[in-house]
């Protein structure tokens, strides 16, 4: 089953999978815009310029970074090469270009964040999917009975972990009473997504280590968890005064 | 829940997971490490001994010490024609800095009587292996084509690239960061 999976989608068909979740992410979360107080046609654009911004800033800002090798082929910039992109720089300017686009149309900043969670929590799922197929984000070696056998080794499915945690995640938001309090459902994707992230790293085999075992992507996802437990505190504090 | 009890709640967590971090320390550093051999970035790249239409033998695990980029291409395949003149440019521009460039054709699903005037066609000058019994598409678990590999000194792979063309500054980024 996995391995029909992975050969209908194997790289770059992955790629399909991130389409098809931002599709159904934008769907779903349509549906639930007038709950959080943002219009479908906000919603849309807030997304597509976003999504605008992810794809032209990942590109520039990863010329920008190797100038040496764009400044000998200019044309290389407009390739149709996914690899030819930098997903750090690509979200910071989308998030920074969502902002600016937020602000201007007067869409209160907690409730775009409110609004865009079902198509994060989808978005999460599709990732996790395209792990599957490309083989990557793979586990680490072990013996238990419910091993996958991915490059020439037993391991811990740790893609799969990824999408039962993404799913887990996505059902507990969407049957979620709303909450009048702006902020507190985008709050709650984040501290899941980030408690599932610290947890499942630990079975992962490509983490990244930060000094004696320690992998850097669990202290990242500590720190987050940490914050968004922290800026809950501050959003039900601050917004309990307003709530009926 | 009570305020008081969310905010220990929260403190529980928070501690439980500085502990998890702890716990699941891998002093072993990540799975890449071993020396598996396997077609993924941060293995061991499979070995092979295959030979050029001359019949000169290239055994991958004698190039150590160079940085390698393994293609695996087909005459019939349009991204892998188009991809081909980058890689020669490169390869022209690189060599004496170290690079090894294999072109595996997938013999085993390509026309053999074609190899020879693709080679001509694109002055090809880097050496071409004949995977005629399928042996590296298998253990490079070949599903696309074309399929680069850029494989670093110490043959440990640093970056796959599945499908294409590739474009040269894709092609330049890739082989700057395997000669360093």
């Amino acid at each position: 089953m996995i391995e029909l999976f992975r050969s209908l989608f194997a790289p770059p068909r992955h790629l399909i999978l991130l389409v098809l979740a931002a599709w159904l992410g934008m769907t779903l979360a349509e549906k639930r815009t007038a709950r959080h107080g943002v219009t479908n046609e906000a919603f849309n654009n807030l997304v597509f310029y976003g999504l605008l911004a992810y794809i032209l800033g990942g590109r520039i800002l990863y010329a920008v970074n190797h100038l040496p090798a764009f400044s000998q082929s200019p044309l290389s910039l407009f390739a149709l090469n996914p690899d030819l992109f930098d997903s750090f720089g690509g979200s910071v300017a989308a998030v920074l270009v969502a902002l600016i686009y937020g602000q201007r149309q007067k869409i209160p900043l907690w409730n775009a964040l409110d609004a865009l969670t079902p198509f994060l929590a989808v978005l999460a799922v599709g990732i996790s999917l395209s792990h599957l197929a490309a083989g990557t984000a793979f586990g680490k070696p072990t013996d238990i009975p419910w091993a996958i056998v991915l490059w020439n080794a037993k391991r811990h499915p740790s893609q799969i972990y990824e999408l039962l945690a993404s799913l887990l995640t996505l059902g507990l938001l969407w049957f979620q009473r709303p909450n009048p309090r702006p902020g507190l459902f985008f709050l709650t994707f984040a501290a899941l997504t980030s408690a599932a992230r610290l947890f499942l790293e630990a079975f992962r085999g490509d983490s990244p280590i930060l000094f004696n075992g320690i992998r850097s992507t669990q202290v990242l996802a500590w720190a987050l968890l940490a914050a968004s437990f922290a800026v809950y505190e501050w959003r039900k504090q601050s917004t309990s005064g307003n709530a009926s | 829940m009570q305020p008081i009890q969310r905010r220990i709640f929260f403190i529980l967590i928070l501690v439980a997971g500085l502990a998890w971090i702890g716990i699941s320390a891998d002093p072993a550093g990540n799975a890449g490490a071993g020396g598996v051999p396997a077609p993924q970035a941060g293995f061991l790249a499979p070995d092979f001994t295959l030979k050029t239409p001359e019949g000169e033998t290239f055994t991958l695990s004698k190039l150590q010490g160079k940085a390698v980029l393994i293609n695996l291409w087909a005459t019939w395949c349009p991204p892998c024609r188009a991809e081909m003149p980058a890689i020669q440019k490169l390869y022209d521009e690189y060599k004496d800095r170290g690079l090894v460039v294999l072109a595996v054709n997938s013999t085993v699903q390509d026309d053999p009587f074609a190899i020879a005037p693709f080679i001509e066609e694109y002055r090809l000058t880097f050496p071409i292996l004949l995977d005629e019994t399928g042996e590296v598409s298998q253990a490079y678990q070949l599903r696309s084509l074309p399929s680069s590999y850029f494989i670093r000194r110490d043959g440990i792979i640093n970056e796959v690239v599945i499908g294409g063309p590739m474009s040269e500054a894709l092609l330049r980024t890739r082989i700057e960061d395997i000669l360093e």
